[in-house]
């Protein structure tokens, strides 16, 4: 289990130190993890291994590293390491040439590293550890080409966006270390707890998935995080990164009460809806990927709030192998399209508007946008449908007045995704070219087919079982084999054809102008700008108040007093202090003088003192 | 009883003197107040005298005061005329060359 | 009371007088006079006390001698000083303070000497000559040595040798 964790930890390192070699050493280090992922799964399959370390005590406190391995991490494992695996190969040839080549390759080494701590560990606090080290790796490859402006201010509002949900899971954090006692997730959920206290903690741990996982309100980042590089993309804005947070969701799931699971449904809807229709108008193809992965995960979100844990977590595995595999298909038409443009750059490479017919030019990226597409959007004989069936399924058995609405919900997003899939498809591919009929686009290399290609096998239907209908295999677990099962089969697949046959009439031959409102999904970005320059307009001001009248003023009158006491002081040695040392000085002056008097030279004065003197002696000495 | 009167008019006669001395702004009164004193020791003598005995101690001690007082203010004016030339003045007060 | 106290009362009073009008006497030359009188009446006292050679002794000496020096010197002496013969007082309170509480204190022991027996001598002047030749000789002949020493000294502080000045 180490070399599986470790070993892109070890490959981030040697690349580091190492630049020149970075692709073999990273890549090979992470076919080590991937191997070591599988031969780990081979063996543990069903089990549930736990491994504690001692960490560090605080106090009385002993705090320790635990990891658990059950199936559900196996599986993740393995698939992260194996996208992870594939992005590198096909990174070789879609960075190549590029400055930060090294620096690529160890981010993507320690990003890897990061998500498959998630994925092991069984302690809250170590898993707020690697959930921030995903945060930043996520930053530091969205920002990779971080001479462009856009790509830094992508990454560090992806980054900011992270960190508000973050400040939920660390209250979440608190409260189950206040309750429970410990952070480990096994002892933690095995306690009961006050059920205002659980809703309380599973609300603010579903704060952090919601900024992790672009979930509304914090899903803004995800469009502009498409200013990184395509495969990183495909790796963390598809498949692993924002999986994360559904994937921690399924895992505290005994945490949550029914409010809880209420509002997690509801966020899922919302979010689902918004991205699906954000999708269908967007103008950049990366972008359209984007709104469809928030809307993905926001199905995810949905049916977990539903209790459909398992096909939720089924439907995670499947969205990362197509959308992957669309992300990387992307790629290749993208990178094509730039090679073509050089050494002048006339339109821009990733704008939908200026593709089409691309399929003679690129067949391979055809093809898997073909097999990716119809995976998402739920079309017989791939994952996708397999996954969204399992879904639906478990919805309808669970029967509530919210899951009817939910059933609604699912239904419209599928129809929606069939749409945007298509209209992405027929862009790009279909009729005739637009402006790159100005350039010469060809063919890819291997490098960066293969991996493509591949991904797109694993859109199809085999992965999850051997029966192109039947949701239940080795991915899936529960078995809710209802009578209702085979005519909502029948439903949902007479409902993908008739959204497919809506598509292309709408968009077979033109291309619409879409609307604004929706491409924007619903200004709810340029909203947040603005309030975050009010914000920090109003905070410049109390703060400048504050400094010139508060803070001056306070030193004007320390000032003020200073003078006051130095003058008092003045005043004090003058009078007091002097006028003590004169009164002295004349005291003694006059003593002297009245003691030199006797010595007046008047013999007469001299006989009176003596006389006097004997005076005195006589009445001593006589009494 | 009389015996007691003469030491009383000696005590009386010595603060006299004394007072005369202590007193006066001229040399030469204050040499009539040392007079005076030599005087009033001198009765003290003669008083006691009378009660001891018929030896004549006291009058012989009386006798050679006086010569000691004879002595004693030869001297002194002697001084005084001295002092008198070079000062001009004959007030003590003006003879303060020791002023302390 | 007898004569002889009478008399011996109006001596005692008599020089006490004289004393205080010394002492109150702006007149150099007055006071002097009033010595004269104090010390003649002290020989009238001595003579009441049977010591009439001491009596005698003291009008010839005193009165005779040593007042005409001190009237020679008063003379001699207080002719620049403004007005002649004047005499001002200073010190007053403090001298009259001191003698009087001398004169207290003189007088607190005085009454334990009551003790009132009269060894007047019955010849004084033979035992006196006798005395004095005999046991007190020495002191006799030093004393007349004092004397000539004095007289030296006198004449010699007193002169106006032209190179000592």
């Amino acid at each position: 289990m180490c070399i599986a964790l470790l070993a892109p930890l070890g490959g981030f390192l040697v690349t580091w130190l190492m630049p020149g070699q970075a692709v073999r050493l990273a890549t090979g280090t992470m076919a080590i993890s991937f191997l070591a992922a599988l031969w780990l799964a081979i063996t543990t399959w069903n089990t549930v291994t736990h491994v504690t370390l001692p960490w560090f005590t605080a106090g009385t406190e002993v705090l320790t590293l635990d990891f658990a391995i059950d199936n559900r991490s196996l599986l993740m494992l393995v698939v992260v390491s194996f996208i992870s695996l594939m992005v590198h190969i096909y990174s070789a040839v879609y960075m190549r040439g590029d400055t930060g080549f090294a620096r690529y390759y160890a981010m993507l080494g320690f990003f890897t590293f990061s998500m498959q701590g998630i994925v092991v560990t069984d302690n809250l606090l170590l898993l707020f550890v690697f959930w921030e080290l995903v945060g930043f790796s996520s930053y530091a490859l969205i920002g990779h080409w971080h001479t462009k402006r856009s790509a830094g201010a992508a990454a560090t509002k992806a980054f900011l966006l992270n960190r508000i949900g973050d400040i939920g899971f660390l209250i979440g954090l608190m409260i189950v270390w206040r309750t429970q006692g410990t952070f480990t997730l096994t002892d933690a959920l095995s306690f009961p707890i006050t059920s205002g206290w659980q809703t309380a903690a599973a609300l603010c741990l579903f704060g952090g998935v919601i900024g992790k996982s672009a979930q509304f309100p914090l899903f803004t980042w995800l469009p502009d995080a498409m200013e990184g590089p395509t495969p990183v993309s495909a790796l963390i804005h598809a498949a692993t990164m924002v999986a994360a947070g559904v994937f921690l969701l399924i895992k505290i799931f005994p945490l949550f009460t029914e409010t809880a699971l209420v509002v997690v449904a509801v966020t899922g809807m919302i979010t689902s809806l918004i991205g699906a229709l954000a999708a269908m108008s967007q103008y950049d193809l990366k972008r359209i990927l984007a709104y469809s992965t928030m809307s993905q995960l926001g199905l995810m979100i949905l049916a977990l709030g539903m209790g459909v844990v398992d096909g939720a977590f089924l439907h995670l595995l499947t969205h990362a192998f197509f959308k992957a595999c669309l992300f990387l298909a992307a790629g290749i038409v993208i990178h094509a399209l730039a090679h073509a443009q050089q050494p002048h750059f006339d339109f821009d490479a990733q704008d939908v508007r200026n593709m089409g017919g691309l399929r003679k030019m690129l067949p391979t990226a055809f093809v898997a946008f073909l097999l990716g597409g119809a995976s998402l959007a739920g079309i017989p004989f791939f994952s996708g449908f397999l996954s969204k069936e399992a879904m639906l399924v478990a919805l309808f058995t669970h029967a509530s007045a919210l899951s009817w609405l939910m059933i609604v919900v699912v239904l419209s997003v599928s129809f929606l995704t069939v749409l945007y899939t298509y209209r992405m498809i027929a862009l790009v591919f279909l009729g005739e070219p637009r402006t790159v009929k100005t350039i010469n686009v060809h063919e890819v290399e291997t490098g960066m087919r293969i991996p493509t290609l591949i991904l797109a096998a694993c859109s199809l239907w085999l992965i999850v079982s051997w029966n192109p209908f039947d949701f239940k295999g080795w991915m899936h677990h529960t078995g809710h084999a209802g009578p209702h099962e085979l005519w909502l089969t029948i439903i949902s697949v007479l409902w993908v054809f008739a959204a497919l046959f809506l598509a292309r009439m709408i968009f077979g031959k033109r291309t619409p102008e879409t609307n604004s409102l929706l491409r924007n999904a619903f200004y709810i970005d340029t909203a947040y700008s603005a309030l975050a320059e009010k914000f920090t307009q109003v905070n410049e001001r109390v703060t400048s108040f504050t400094e010139q009248r508060i803070i001056d003023q306070t030193l004007h009158g320390i000032v003020y007093f200073q003078v006051i006491i130095a003058h008092i002081t003045g005043w004090v040695d003058k009078h007091i202090v002097d006028g003590i040392v004169n009164g002295t000085v004349r005291v003694t002056g006059w003593t002297g003088r009245a003691a030199r008097s006797i010595q007046g030279g008047n013999v007469q004065l001299y006989i009176f003192w003596a006389i006097f003197t004997i005076i005195i002696f006589i009445i001593w000495a006589l009494n | 009883m009389p015996h007691l009167i003469l030491v009383y008019l000696a005590a009386f006669l010595f603060c006299t003197g004394l007072l005369i001395v202590v007193i006066k702004r001229n040399a030469i009164m204050v040499l009539l107040g040392i007079e005076l004193m030599f005087n009033a020791a001198n009765l003290n003598l003669v008083a006691f005298n009378r009660i001891n005995g018929p030896n004549l101690d006291g009058h012989i001690f009386a006798l050679f005061v006086i010569i000691i007082a004879v002595c004693e203010a030869a001297v002194g004016l002697a001084l005084i005329l001295r002092i008198y030339r070079y000062y001009q003045s004959s007030t003590p007060d003006q003879f303060s060359e020791l002023k302390g | 009371m007898s004569f002889v106290d009478a008399i011996f009362l109006f001596f005692a009073g008599l020089s006490a007088m004289a004393a205080i009008a010394i002492v109150f006497s702006k007149n150099v030359f007055r006071s002097a006079l009033w010595l004269l009188v104090c010390l003649l009446s002290l020989a009238g006292l001595y003579v009441l006390s049977t010591a009439e050679f001491l009596a005698v002794a003291q009008i010839l000496i005193y009165a005779g001698g040593i007042l005409v020096i001190l009237l020679f010197g008063i003379m001699l002496t207080t002719r620049i000083s403004g007005k002649p013969l004047v005499v001002e007082h200073r010190h007053i309170l403090s001298g009259a303070l001191t003698a009087v509480a001398l004169f207290v204190l003189l007088s607190l022991y005085l009454p334990g000497l009551t003790v009132e027996k009269n060894m007047l001598s019955p010849e004084p002047v033979s035992t006196l000559g006798l005395q004095l030749f005999s046991q007190y000789s020495l002191v006799f002949e030093i004393a007349g040595v004092l004397l000539l020493v004095a007289l030296i000294g006198a004449a010699v502080i007193a002169s106006e040798l032209k190179s000592k000045t």
